[in-house]
Parts: C-alpha cells; structure tokens; sequence
C-alpha cells in the first residue's frame, strides 16, 4: 500500500491558475475526498495524480517516489471515470482483464482474479455480458472491479455517483465505503456532493478557486468550517457579522452583533474589536415563546415570516432586528404560525466563529 | 383539453380513415422513389436486359436473346476480361487501404485537436472536393506528365535526372489520383466515428497500463470499425466505378473495368457485351462489398 504526498501542486491552462500551490498527506487505507464547487481544482488535481495532467509545479509522491513526469500508464493507478468510461466492445471479463492483460498476467493467474474481483463488486455470472447490456449500478461495479483487479497504488475516483440515481447513488455510498475498508487502499476521491463526501471520507479536502480551504474530518468541516465559503458550501448556515467586546471567563468570548450581545466558545486568540462572523446552523437553534434564564445559551428575538415542511424538520424564516434573517430547522411537531414573536435560542457551544 | 384531444389525433392521421391517411409521413419519401425509379433503378434493368441481347455490327443490338456476352466474357480464353476484373479489384482495395492509412492520423488529430483553427483543419480536408475531378486530374498531369511535367523537368534541369521517370499513363499515376481525390471520403466517416468515441476511454486505457500505441490498437481502433466501415466500402465502391480518373491519369495504358466498359460501348459499339461487363462488375463489387461487411461486423460486437 502507498502513501500519497502532493507538495506544492501549481497546475496553469494559460492565465487560468486552476490549482495553486496545494499540499496534501493521504495515508495508507485512508480514503480522502476532494470536495468543492465546479472549477475548484479538485479534478485537475485528481488528473495529475493520475498524470493525464502535467503539474506546472510541484511533486506527487507515492511513498518516496516521484511520478511527475511519469506515463499515467507507469504510475500503477486504478481510476473509475465519472461516466465509467467502460470499453463498450469488451466483455465484462474482458474490461477487467485488460489492465492485466497489460501486465502479462498469465491466463489462469488472471481468470482467477477476475472472478475474485466478480465476486468483490457482487457481479458474479455477469462476465460475458456487454457494457450496453448492464445497468448503471452494475457498470459502475464494473468500472470499480476494472480498477481494482490490477492491485493498484492508489485508487482515484472522479464524481463516480454522479450520473446514478438518487436511492441508488446512496446504496454506492455504503459499498465503496466498504469495499475501501476492506481492500485497504489509498484513495481519492472527488466528489461536488458534500453528503457523498460526509458519508463515505475518513478526511474531506475542501478546495475552492484552486486553494485547500480546509481539512478535516466530516464533523470538523460542518461544525468548525475555517472560511465563510466553507460553511456556505456544506449544509445551510446562519451568518451575523460581529465584533470581539472580550473573553467571557469560561474560555470563550463575548461578541458585540446588532443582535445584541452574543457569546462563544472558540479556542483560538481573537483580538478585542476584531470583525468576525457568527455562524450558527440552522438546526442549532431552537425556538422558544419567551426569553429563557440567561445560562449557556444565547437568544435572539424575532419574528416568523415564514414557515415549511420538510417532512423531518419544519423550517422557519425568522426576522430579527437590523434586517437579519435566520433559517431555523426546528423539529417536525413545532407549531409557530407566521408573525408570531418568539426567541431563537442557541447554546454558546453550538457557535462558531469564522475569521474574516 | 378534452374538446382539443380528436383533433391531436386526427393531425397525427391515427386510427381515422384511410392507410393513406394513417401513413402519411410515407409521402415524404415519394420524390425520393421517383429518383431512385428513374435514374436508378430503371437504367439498371435496361442494362441487364441489354447483356442478354444478341450483339449488332450495324445496330446498337440485334433481335433475340443470349447468354453469350456472359460467356465470353467469362470463359475467355486468356482471361483478359477476369484479368482486368482482378486488376480493378486490386486497385479498389489498394485505394482503399491507402486512404485508409494515410487518413486514419488526420481524421483522429481532427477529431482530438483542441485547436482553435479545427475549423479551418476541416476545410482543408473538404477543400478537393470543391475543385471537379476533371480539374483535379489535369492538375496532376501539369506535375506529373512524362515528358514536360513540373518534377520531370525540374529534375532534368538540375541534372539529377538523364531521361524522364515516369510518373504518369501508369498504375502510379492512377493510384496517386485515385488516393488524392478519394482521401476525403475516408476522413469524414472516421472523423465521426472517432469523435463520437468517448477520450475518457482512452485515459482509462492508459490508466490499465496500455501505452499510448496499445489504446490505440485495442481501444480506438476497434471503436472506430464503424466509420472504418463505412469510409472503406465508400473508397472501394468509388475506385471500382471510376472512370474519369483512371482514363486522364492511366489512358489506355491501365485497363480497369469502368475504362474497358466504355471502350466496349463507344469504341467497339458492342453494348450488349458492355453491359454484360459493366454487370459482371456490379455484382463482383457488390458481392465483396456484402462479404466484407459480413466479416467486420463480428468484430463491432457491443458497439451501438
């Protein structure tokens, strides 16, 4: 197994800088995504892994060897394409016993990985069928097994789900989850869907305009996203400009807001008078008819301009002084009609602070 | 809607009145048919009528019936007809073989080039066909001829060479001529064909391990058979029929079917043996056309 090192990746088409000088430690068994909105980088940067792109700066590792500059065909890659990219005049079989073909496996050595591999992505008996005669589910286990009978270093993986159906792109989540944890291979994985990259990442890469905004597990990325884009960009959140008034004595601080004045657990130095953001998420903050016992919490007033249901939540649009407007998932059995007044109410620990 | 739903109906002519109505869509193909019927198909059944009647030295034919043109054109006694029939042959799947190697890069850089003057790339291979044949081919005698052409006496003038190569009224100049102008016939169906091949499935190629020659060889080239197909019987058909090139760039010198049909009818005015030949061509090249197909069309398994 490999361990992946990407030091100082600069990759320019023309004056389009598409990645920017990015650094990135991928350890064996671990399967890490690269998640952002389209023309963040993160398929380029697959692409260079994989060497159908040449870095215009910067190292790829894998262990201690560089293989920039190295064929994609010597890098010992496995890589599933966004639409599979199946040899449509091949067989099952044959699709899976190309890259070993390739390789001058000998016949029964072979015959017998592929039908372990059969076995791996649930295909058996399909070795005979054509691309054309399979469904997408099945194709995409197809082009899973393709990349992974040939034993490779590194498995790469660009927007694999995509061009499934929904239940089905969910069912995929949980089998490639598994089917990595138990082959054990270092993989990447690019994705623009952040459930996708929630469910299935030991660590997701957020990347936008060609920079890693953040790394971190799931829970680190939604709870503590470092940048404003980062919180937008996974799940729904509340902003509200502020500024830092002081320590608050419990280790976090006190924040001046047009909203009064809020507070925050943070770890990190902030200056008094620095302008940050609050991000709070929606399903944070709790609605309640009066004001509560000052304590851990912090607590807004306003007034409901709108309401939905989502089935699992019911969602509210909440007015609060100067104009702000905060987005509640409440539970589903909360019943506040439009106009009501009421108090948005938040623990100090479920907010956040953003730098500006 | 419910007052408007007979009336959709009707317009599409279904389940109301007469086949004719129900089946309307088929009327476009009448102008069609009419062609077909005049300039095709009626010519070609006087021409096969036409090879079975009894030859004239003062008509264009005599009464009654025979076999006879198909005999002697057969059963000749040197082979002459079958020797020309099995050069024709050799020329079509020459022609055909080169314009198929030479055509086969340019058509896969056009299909793949991401430059900006592709568009002027595709003109450039559309360009001969905007200039006639006839045009084309006297083009060629200015650079080819024997004697006086462009390279002959450029040689000569710088002494390189004594006498004159020849480079025309032979099987070179019929072929260089053939190959020229057929060229585009080959480009534009591979062009298609590899254009509509996905480029994802040769990075997966090479990310198995195949080197760019192998994706060419197992990936690219076997995805392409139907434009392969369809740009080699195209070459083929057009080599075999052709007449105007062969008799400016060969003259007499290189007999091929189509030159010696012609020389049957307005030579020798033997029109029923002409069109015996002119038929034993078209079924010989039909025939290979039909095997041909037959036999690469085992090896498009799988592709739509």
């Amino acid at each position: 197994m490999t361990k992946l090192t990407i030091n100082g990746l600069v990759k320019r088409f023309g004056d389009v800088v598409a990645v920017d000088a990015i650094h990135l430690e991928i350890d064996d068994h671990e399967l890490v995504s690269l998640l952002g909105p389209s023309g963040c980088g993160k398929t380029t940067t697959l692409r260079c892994i994989a060497g159908f792109e040449t870095p215009t700066a910067g190292n790829i590792l894998f262990d201690a060897n560089d293989v920039v500059g190295l064929d994609p065909e010597k890098r010992n890659i496995g890589m599933v394409f966004q639409n599979y990219a199946l040899f449509p005049h091949m067989t099952v079989h044959q699709n899976l016993a190309f890259g070993l073909e390739m390789r001058g496996v000998a016949k029964t050595t072979m015959d017998e990985r592929i039908a372990k591999v059969l076995e791996t992505v649930q295909l058996r008996g399909l070795g005979d069928r054509y691309p054309n005669q399979l469904s997408g589910g099945q194709q995409q286990r197809v082009a899973l097994g393709r990349a992974l009978v040939i034993e490779p270093n590194v498995l790469l993986l660009d927007e694999p789900l995509a061009n499934l159906d929904a239940k089905l792109r969910e069912e995929m989540r949980f089998f490639i989850r598994h089917l990595q944890k138990r082959v054990g291979i270092t993989t990447v994985y690019v994705t623009h869907d952040q459930a996708e990259a929630m469910v299935i990442s030991d660590r997701i890469v957020v990347m936008f305009d060609g920079h890693i905004h953040q790394i971190g597990g799931p829970k680190d990325i939604y709870s503590r996203p470092v940048s404003r884009e980062v919180a937008d960009f996974i799940g729904l959140s509340n902003f509200i400009a502020a500024r830092v008034a002081g320590k608050d004595g419990d280790g976090g601080y006190v924040l001046d807001s047009p909203l009064g004045q809020l507070r925050c657990d943070y770890a990190d130095s902030l200056d008094d008078g620095q302008a940050v953001t609050i991000m709070v998420r929606p399903e944070a903050i709790r609605l309640e008819p009066a004001k509560p016992a000052a304590g851990t919490s912090n607590a807004i007033p306003g007034t409901v301009l709108e309401r939905f249901f989502l089935g699992n939540i019911q969602g509210y649009r909440v007015t609060c002084e100067d104009d702000v407007m905060l987005q509640v998932q409440a539970e589903p059995w909360t019943e506040f009609s439009v106009g009501d007044s009421l108090w948005c109410v938040f623990d100090v620990e479920r907010t956040w602070i953003i730098r500006d | 809607m419910t007052t408007s739903t007979p009336a959709i109906e009707d317009a599409r002519g279904q389940g109301t009145g007469s086949w004719l109505r129900d089946n309307r869509t088929l009327l476009l193909l009448l102008p069609t048919l009419g062609l077909f019927l005049a300039f095709l198909l009626f010519p070609y059944l006087n021409m096969i009528v036409m090879s079975f009647r009894n030859p004239s030295t003062s008509q264009v034919f005599a009464p009654g019936y025979t076999v006879f043109n198909y005999f002697d054109a057969i059963f000749d006694e040197d082979l002459y007809y079958l020797e020309i029939l099995w050069d024709t042959m050799v020329f079509g799947v020459g022609t055909t073989f080169l314009c198929l190697i030479i055509g086969y890069p340019v058509a896969y850089h056009l299909a793949r080039t991401k430059s900006r003057f592709q568009n002027l790339l595709y003109a450039f291979v559309l360009s001969p066909l905007l200039v006639g044949v006839v045009v084309r081919c006297y083009g060629w005698i200015i650079i080819l001829a024997n004697q006086d052409g462009l390279i002959n006496s450029t040689l000569r003038k710088y002494g390189i060479i004594e006498s004159f190569i020849p480079l025309m009224y032979n099987t070179f100049g019929v072929g260089l001529g053939l190959v020229h102008i057929f060229l585009p016939f080959m480009i534009l169906p591979l062009l298609g064909a590899i254009q509509s091949i996905d480029p994802a499935l040769e990075e997966a190629s090479q990310s198995l391990g195949a080197s760019r020659t192998k994706t060419m060889i197992r990936v690219v080239f076997p995805l392409s058979l139907p434009g392969v197909q369809a740009g080699t019987v195209l070459v083929f058909v057009l080599t075999i029929s052709s007449y105007v090139i062969p008799i400016l760039l060969g003259g007499l010198n290189v007999m091929i079917m189509p030159t010696l049909v012609v020389q049957q009818l307005l030579d020798a005015m033997l029109w029923p043996f002409g069109a015996a030949l002119a038929f034993i061509l078209s079924v010989t090249g039909g025939l290979a056309v039909y095997f041909y197909l037959k036999f690469t069309s085992h090896f498009m398994k799988g592709i739509a």
